[in-house]
Order: structure tokens, then sequence, then C-alpha cells
């Protein structure tokens, strides 16, 4: 008896949704669990067709569990295999799709975020970066240039600018695209800006934002975020410094890197606020170390790195060697919280390595006299060898990334490597992708860059992780997979019939098919000023136009 | 521990009484833990098994015979790692050349009864129906109503043009 009643409750509670009938409407049998099931058997462009199919299928084929698990065997399982350490889980057989934290490597972000997370646009934007498909618009900000450049950051949607004429104003580089807000320089003698910097502030979303001025002094404004107009709000001004113009700026809370024009490097630290405090105007900061230079050449890239017990202050900086040409430098400063300083260390990318990686195949081959100039020429061929003779456009650091963009249509990365021991630059790998000279470039977390060409109508996206020097990322470089070209999704068969005749074979000959996607023209006699950055779902590029406007080009992947 | 005996009984939705060895039951977990559960005279009784037909019954119990040497489900309850490809073994792919009507009875009976590897089957075997075809193939397959207005569906078609392949 107890059986039976056991059975029939156990039909009560899964009852058949309906009775067998000898019509043919079987879907309805199947509960939307079921359906989800047999979708999970399904790949994402199948996926696509059944969200057209009816109402019921659309919402079942959009499950984020789904897209989740296709989001990780794309984009996660893959990177596993490149990222040392790693690959033992992955011979053990144990890096398939999970929902636990430890094997998303360090997406854990997304998943963290749990169920908001929509794994189907996670997905598709992801697919767009690796296609380099975006919408592209514009944001008029200017209709001069203004002396100096236009200063531009973009950080969590948010576009930051700064300029003498329209003061400092905050753009969403979302969906909508407008000005946030504005607010003028109260900038004494009328000096214009010369650096900015944005750091992100976790609660409720304020951003601060420091600007450096010509006459030394900076000021900071936070970004007010709490409500749906934003404002910004000025929390101090620091005095004029006698060293001069401020050419960078860094800020992480509650330090602050500054470099002037006279080469002198400033740490400060910002007092903590009170809790109850609502003072807006904060205590002037302490100095807490100071260096001077002799040798940091723009272009350049401060950081800091606050951690529990230190602070890791570092300059990047181009440097021109006497035999060949530019290489790169990082001087880091490691400081106790009171601010003394523990260590100071200082690397450059090493030439040497570089030369004997070329020559040493060449030399065994074909033994030549000591001191004979074929030995110089061989290694400069030599495609590692070939360091840049021109002073590079941009540089961007982003630890343990170091990327330099040079006006002979190439890139260099180098890997900084920064122990407790020890710091040192990997010799650097060249990038060959844009066919002309490169004007900007900006690395961000997990080694993914953005780069783009002087004359604005090449934007190329690198997935850079983990450096060069594995067999399989060389592989990659040299079949062209490295970058992707940026092209817009609002296709024109006659604009890309025109490009197919631009391109030239050495974009052809990459062969990966993507070098022959449709350059990005939005106006053929924008240049770009230089300026590129980039969140997680837009790049921004800074762009003159012939006439004198300055406007930012925002490329959308969602 | 005496050896359980060797066949019970079910009884199909509409009372017929089936006689199975014990451990081709057994691939459905449902039967198993309520043989567990159970003291052993009880097994003697019969088991009704209300909410599956004879016909489909009698199908399912084909394929845990065939199948009654299989290793046992992992309990892996994070299933995740179940194979992806819509690969299907031979003997599995003859046995769901039914029609759509006892393929789908198969699925809510393997559901119900708690039979992953046959449930795994019988959905692959819908998802192969699926794959490559178009959304009105796969709605006349299916017999799926289309409750989208054109601008509705070309709408959706535009927005998914990135998955194309």
């Amino acid at each position: 008896m107890a059986v039976k009643r056991q059975l029939e409750d156990l039909g009560d509670v899964a009852p058949r949704k309906r009775p067998r009938q000898s019509n043919r409407d079987h879907i309805g049998d199947l509960s939307d669990e079921l359906w989800l099931r047999i979708f999970s058997h399904l790949s994402v462009s199948t996926l696509c067709t059944c969200e057209r199919v009816s109402r019921r299928f659309s919402a079942i084929a959009g499950d984020s569990q789904i897209w989740k698990e296709h989001y990780y065997n794309r984009f996660v399982r893959p990177r596993a295999a490149r990222l040392p350490g790693v690959k033992d889980a992955q011979s053990n057989g144990h890096l398939y799709f999970s929902s636990k934290l430890s094997k998303w490597l360090d997406e854990d972000s997304l998943v963290k975020r749990g169920r908001e997370t929509n794994w189907r646009k996670q997905y598709k934007l992801r697919h767009n970066w690796t296609r380099g498909n975006c919408d592209i618009s514009e944001i008029h900000v200017a209709e001069q240039p203004p002396i100096p450049p236009l200063l531009v950051r973009l950080q969590d949607g948010v576009l930051f600018t700064v300029d003498s004429i329209g003061g400092l104003r905050a753009w969403s580089a979302k969906k909508e695209r407008r000005l946030l807000t504005a607010i003028p320089l109260n900038c004494r003698n009328s000096s214009p800006p010369t650096s900015l910097t944005v750091d992100a502030q976790g609660e409720n979303g304020d951003q601060r934002v420091v600007v450096g001025f010509q006459d030394g002094h900076f000021s900071i404004y936070d970004l007010d975020r709490s409500n749906d107009a934003p404002t910004f709000r000025h929390s101090y001004s620091h005095a004029p410094s006698t060293n001069g113009m401020l050419t960078a700026v860094a800020y992480a809370s509650p330090y602050l890197l500054t470099m002037t024009a006279g080469q002198l490097l400033s740490l400060y630290v910002f007092e903590q606020p009170s809790k109850d405090s609502t003072a807006e105007i904060r205590s002037p900061p302490r100095l807490l170390y100071s260096l001077k230079s002799h040798t940091v050449h723009p272009p350049l890239s401060l950081s800091v790195r606050p951690s529990s017990t230190t602070i890791l202050a570092s300059i990047a900086y181009a440097l021109p060697t006497y035999f060949s040409g530019w290489s790169v430098g990082v001087q880091e400063l490691k400081l106790s919280l009171s601010g003394e300083l523990i260590d100071s260390r200082l690397a450059t990318s090493s030439n040497e390595s570089r030369r004997t990686l070329a020559s040493s195949l060449p030399a065994s081959l074909s033994p030549t006299r000591p001191g004979s100039p074929s030995v110089g020429s061989q290694s400069d061929s030599g495609p590692e060898a070939d360091t840049s003779r021109t002073q590079p456009t941009s540089l961007s650091y982003n630890h343990p990334y170091l990327l330099l963009s040079h006006p002979d249509n190439t890139l260099t990365l180098f890997l900084v490597t920064s122990t407790s021991t020890s710091l040192s630059i990997s010799p650097g790998s060249r990038l060959w992708g844009h066919t002309s000279s490169v004007s900007g470039a900006y690395v961000g977390g997990r080694g993914k860059a953005v780069s783009v060409s002087s004359h604005g109508d090449e934007l190329r996206i690198w997935e850079l992780e983990g450096g060069l020097n594995s067999l399989s990322m060389r592989k990659r470089l040299s079949a062209g997979q490295l970058s992707v070209r940026v092209q817009s999704s609002q296709k024109s068969s006659e604009l890309q019939e025109q490009n197919l005749d631009v391109l030239s074979d050495a974009i052809a000959q990459r062969g990966s098919g993507l070098g022959l996607a449709m350059a990005s023209r939005v106006d053929e006699l924008s240049i770009t000023r230089g300026w590129v950055g980039f969140d997680e779902e837009n790049v921004v590029v800074l762009r003159e136009k012939s006439n004198g406007g300055q406007a930012l080009v925002v490329y959308d992947f969602t | 521990m005496s050896a359980p005996p060797a066949n019970i009984t079910l009884t199909s939705s509409d009372g017929v009484d089936i006689s199975v060895e014990r451990q081709v039951a057994e691939r459905s977990i449902l039967i198993k833990n309520l043989l567990d559960d159970l003291p052993e005279e009880a097994n003697t009784e019969s088991i009704p098994i209300p909410n599956v037909n004879e016909v489909v019954l009698k199908k399912v119990l084909e394929w845990c015979e065939h199948h009654k040497k299989d290793p046992p489900a992992s309990a892996d309850d994070d299933a995740d790692s179940r194979k992806k490809s819509t690969d299907i073994d031979e003997w599995d792919q003859k046995f769901m050349q039914v029609d759509q009507e006892m393929l789908f009875e198969i699925i809510l009976a393997a559901n119900y009864l708690d039979i992953k590897a046959l449930l795994d089957v019988g959905c692959k075997t819908v998802a192969n129906m699926i794959k490559g075809k178009t959304p009105d193939e796969i709605r006349k397959t299916f017999n799926i109503q289309n409750d989208f207005t054109p601008e509705e569906e070309e709408q959706i078609r535009r927005e998914n043009e990135w998955a194309e392949e």
C-alpha cells in the first residue's frame, strides 16, 4: 500500500501537461525545463535561429545558463590552455564548464555578479570584440582644436574630457551618448589643463578625477553619480608648483603621483576624510616622496598600485639608447604606508638578449670573421633585432603589459616582471598589422589592447595575454590572428569595394580573412590625435576633423 | 542480506503488469530509490507507474535492458560536464527512430522515471532535428504556431545577424 501511495503522490506532483492526444501539437507536452535541456545541446547559431521560431522558443533559447556555458567554453577554457599553471588542470580533464568560481580564472567578476549577469549579452559582446564588429558613433566635443590638446579618459562607460575652453566634462559612452555634466575649471591665471586621470571609487559608483595644469597645480573633482543627473563637485585644489607643468598624473585612492615637465616625480597621500565629515574641500595632501629624474622622456606612463602593506609607484618611459634607437625603462618605487622608501628599482628592456637571440642562428650557420659587418647587418635584419629608430608615438603601461606604438606601422610589446627581489623587462616583441603609422595604443588588463593608425581609418584590437613568449602565441602572431581590424556592422557594399582596392597585399596575405574587413571610415579627412581608450563595451578614439573640430568616436561592441 | 528477488512487477498507467529484471528496472533512479527504501517483503508487490502507459513503458524498458550493464550515472550533481556533442551511439540512434509523439513520450517518461542517460539521448535526438533548419522548417517539424508579427521576427533576425556563421 505504501508503495502505491508514494508513487501516486509523485504522479500528482509531476502531472502530465495534457492527456495524450492524437493531434500533433506535442511541443506543449514538454516543459520549459525539458526544452532547456534540449537547447543545451545546440550551437550558438542554432540557438539564435530558435529565437525566431516563437515567443516561447525565444524565451527558452535566450536562457542565461545556456549562454553562460557557451561563454565558458569559448572564452574561458581556451585561455586556460595558454596560461601557465592552469595547464595541468586541463590535462586531467577537469576543465569543463562549471559554475564553480575557481574554474573561471580571473573572469570571476562576471560570475560573482551572479544572477544579474546577462550571459547572452556578455557572449555577444565578447564575440563582437573577437570579430571586431561594432557600431560607430561620434560625439562632437569642440569646434576648434584647443591648445593644449583636449585630454580624454574613459572609465566604466563615462568619458571624461578636459580642455581650457569647455572645462571638465563627462559624457555617457553608453547608448545615448550625451553630455552628462560639465564644470568650468577654476584655474587661477587661466592656466590650461595638461594632464588628466580618473580613479573609480567603490562607494555608490562615484568617480574621482584629477586634473593637472600648466602652472603645476592640480585639482580634484568628484563625479557624483548617486542620482539620475550626475554632477561634478570640486573637492580640492593644490597650490601651483614651482617645478612647472604637470605632464602626467596617476591616482589610486588615497595616493596621487605627479610628474612635472622638470622631471620631478612626487607622491602625495590624502588623509582619509572622517566618516561623518561632508567637507567638500579636503585638507591638503602630504608629500610622501619625490624624486628628480634626468632621463625620463615622454611618452611616459605613471601608475600607483597600493597594497595592504606597501605602495608601489612606477613610471614607464621611452628611453633613447646610443646604439639601437628607442627602448623602454621602468622605475619602481616601493614605499611603506608611512612614506619611507623601502626600495627603488630600475629596469630597461634588455637589448643584448635580443641581439643574441637573433644573431645566434645565422652565426652558427655561417661562421663569420670577428668584427665582420655582416653580423651587425644580420641582427638588424632579424625581425626581433630591429628596434625603432624613431621616438615612439605613445606608451601604455598596465602591469605587466607595456605597449609602445611607433610611426613605422608597428607596435612593441614588453612584459614587466616585478617580484619582491627583482624588476625586469622582457625583450620587446614586434606586432605587425597596421598599414599606416600607429599614433596611439592602449593596453588594458588581461592584455587586451587597442591601437589606432594616424589617419584614423584603422583600429585594431589585440589579444596579448601572456605575452609572446609561448610558441602558440608566436604562431598566432605569424598567422595574423593576434589582432582583428574593427569594422562597422552597418555594412555598405560600396564602401567595401572601395576599400578592397585600397587594401595592400600585405593585409591580403595575412590570410585569416579578417584583414579584409571593411574599414571604418567615418571621415576621410579626419586624423586621430593619438588618444585611444576602451572599457568593457566601447573603444573611444579622439579624432580631429579637417576643419579642426574635435570628435570622440565611439566604437560600440554591444 | 539475502539477494533481492530477480524480478519485479511494474504496472503501467493503463493497468498492464510488466515483469522485469530488478537490475533493468533500477536504471530508473526513481524505481531504484523506491526499492532501496522499502522493506524487502514489499518487493513482491507490483509497482504502479501512473505516468507511463504500456507501450511507452515497454519501449523504455527495452532501452534499460540494452543498457543494464552501463556504469551507473555518476552522482555529480553539477552535471554540466556531460558531453556537449550531439553524437548518439548507433544502437540508441536506431532505438530513437520512432514517430515524434513516441519520442516526446520517451523523453517525458525518462524524465519522470529519472533515467538521465535516456533523457540525454532523447534530448540530443530532438536537438538534431532542430539543427540546420530554418525557423520555418522548425515550426513545421514541431507544428509550432508562429506568434511573432513579421516585423518582430525581422527585428530578431537582424539582432541575431552577429551569430551567423
